[in-house]
């Protein structure tokens, strides 16, 4: 289903800092030039793994690991610097909630704007549009501006907008812990039914507790690299050791 | 041809999404504002007023042969559509960076957006400049404008300058987000482009040789095309219609070239 060779990604930390005055310096100081290189920063090196249809797949890793990165590679985002990525289905990307909001249109003109940023058609958000609003529930403030909802109400209602499809592919990074804990067990049923019905999983967690309870299969990434693929409990246990120890 | 094959269905894919931003830019704009959607047409009629009483009243300027404030009308309401649309469109990409950031969109989506964005409300202020040519006919300005049936020519003139538009914006929006300094250099071209343009003197009151130069201009071509079928009731020449598309699918060729070309490195810079 998702077929990652070899992936490899560079940033260019400096990039930001390149202003007239060091671009000049630059083209005539050797040694600038040489820092310059040391900003080179791989995010991902050499990454391969497989993924099978209706995997469910854990990643983990400390902070700034790469595996937010990882996730932007595989659904499109960004293009790696080298490797290939196939991807055989489509998509529904979690990986920011509430993305595509504009915080001055109302509730429900945001559903149809970020279904729209989602790839939905207009057909396919009319259907489903009632059916959102029940599972955000949001029913009584669909007139209201974004920006006047709380973080808890804009996550709420980005989810089950996002969620609104069965996707083949279903990339979350860190959301299950979205709203209130009804909240959070409603999305978490979701998620399940999802899986149930055979969609792929690719979830980016800290909480170890769900990744150990969701998932069939655990990458570990730390500093752009994979140290171990595997049993989910196994890995679990070796990265909680490792985060502990250091 | 096979990215523009691509581009194309791309294209039909996300119209959806364009057609909702292009909405929610409307939404944006008028929200706040009592008379709304209203001011798309209230506008542009009290700002060609202003211009009106300032250029022939004041500076009394004057186009000989010709019913100046409609002549001045056309100049300022088709490169303000320009001059605005360009605009927006090479800041689109800027500004939608959260959402380019975590979800796949083609990018090219944004500058087009903007684009019709702006051309609908060029529509409408289209709708004031016709109520001038009719006044025309009551006395307004020394000449009457006769509507006659090269008006029919008009959405040729007015597609080729979209293209044009848009071309410019997707080269504008791809430098902008290499280099921000863009946003202040592109203000100050556009002030100058404004002044090189013909839109409020006659292309004959410069000496000969700069004639020459500015009738390279692809905005006097799209501004004389216009002007030629509303003041004088004639058709433009075969050439000036040629040189109108020729300009505007250059620009736009170029302009997706390098767009396509850059956009994966957006994401980098931005």
């Amino acid at each position: 289903m998702i077929n990652i060779e070899n992936v490899s990604m560079k940033f260019n930390l400096g990039i930001e800092a390149g202003s007239l005055k060091e671009t000049f310096i630059a083209l005539f100081d050797k040694k600038r030039r040489i820092n310059k290189e040391k900003n080179e920063f791989w995010a991902l090196k050499n990454i391969s793994f497989n993924v099978e249809k209706g995997e469910v797949v854990g990643i983990i890793g400390s902070n700034g690991a790469g595996k937010s990165t990882l996730l932007k590679v595989i659904s499109g985002v960004m293009k790696p610097t080298s490797g290939k990525v196939e991807v055989a289905g489509v998509i529904s990307p979690m990986i920011e909630l509430g993305a595509g909001f504009d915080p001055e249109l109302t509730a429900r003109e945001n559903i149809y704007l970020n279904g729209a940023v989602l790839g939905y058609s207009k057909d396919f958000i009319d259907k489903k549009f009632n059916e959102i609003v029940e599972f955000s529930e949001l029913k009584d403030f669909l007139e209201v501006p974004v920006k006047n909802f709380s973080s808890g109400m804009t996550a709420k209602l980005a989810f089950s907008i996002a969620t609104i499809v069965n996707p083949e592919i279903l990339i979350v990074d860190e959301i299950l812990s979205v709203g209130d804990i009804k909240f959070q067990e409603k999305s978490k049923n979701k998620m399940m039914s999802m899986i149930n019905g055979g969609t792929t999983v690719l979830f980016v967690s800290h909480s170890l507790e769900s990744i150990k309870e969701l998932c069939t299969k655990v990458v570990w990434i730390e500093h752009g690299e994979i140290i171990e693929i595997g049993n989910s409990e196994e890995i679990c246990d070796k990265y909680l050791k490792y985060q502990l120890n250091n | 041809m096979k990215t523009l094959k691509g581009m194309f269905a791309n294209f039909k894919r996300y119209s959806f999404l364009m057609k909702q931003l292009i909405s929610r830019d409307f939404k944006v704009k008028y929200k706040r504002s009592v008379l709304g959607v209203l001011w798309s047409i209230l506008q542009p009629i009290l700002m060609m007023t202003v211009m009106a009483i300032v250029f022939s009243q004041m500076f009394k300027f004057k186009v000989d042969g010709t019913n100046y404030l409609v002549y001045l009308m056309t100049g300022i309401i088709m490169f303000n559509y320009f001059s605005e649309a360009s605009n927006m469109a090479m800041s689109s990409v800027v500004t939608n960076f959260t959402l380019i950031n975590k979800v796949y969109i083609p990018k090219y989506i944004f500058p087009i957006s903007k684009c019709l964005f702006v051309g609908i409300n060029f529509l409408l202020t289209l709708i004031p400049w016709f109520g001038i040519i009719i006044l025309s006919y009551f006395g307004l300005g020394e000449y009457t404008c006769h509507i006659n049936i090269w008006y029919l020519v008009l959405p040729y003139v007015f597609i080729c300058l979209f293209m044009f538009t848009l071309g410019i914006g997707l080269i504008t929006a791809c430098i902008s987000v290499f280099l921000r300094d863009m946003f202040y250099i592109y203000g100050i071209i556009l002030t100058i482009w404004n002044y090189l343009t013909p839109v409020f003197y006659s292309i004959e009151i410069l000496p000969a040789n700069l004639q020459t130069i500015f009738k390279f201009n692809p905005l006097y071509i799209y501004l004389t095309g216009v002007r030629t079928i509303v003041l004088s009731g004639e058709c433009p020449e075969l050439l000036q219609i040629l040189s109108m598309f020729l300009y505007g699918f250059i620009t736009l060729i170029i302009g997706l070239f390098v767009f396509k070309k850059k956009q994966d490195k957006f994401i980098y810079y931005v």
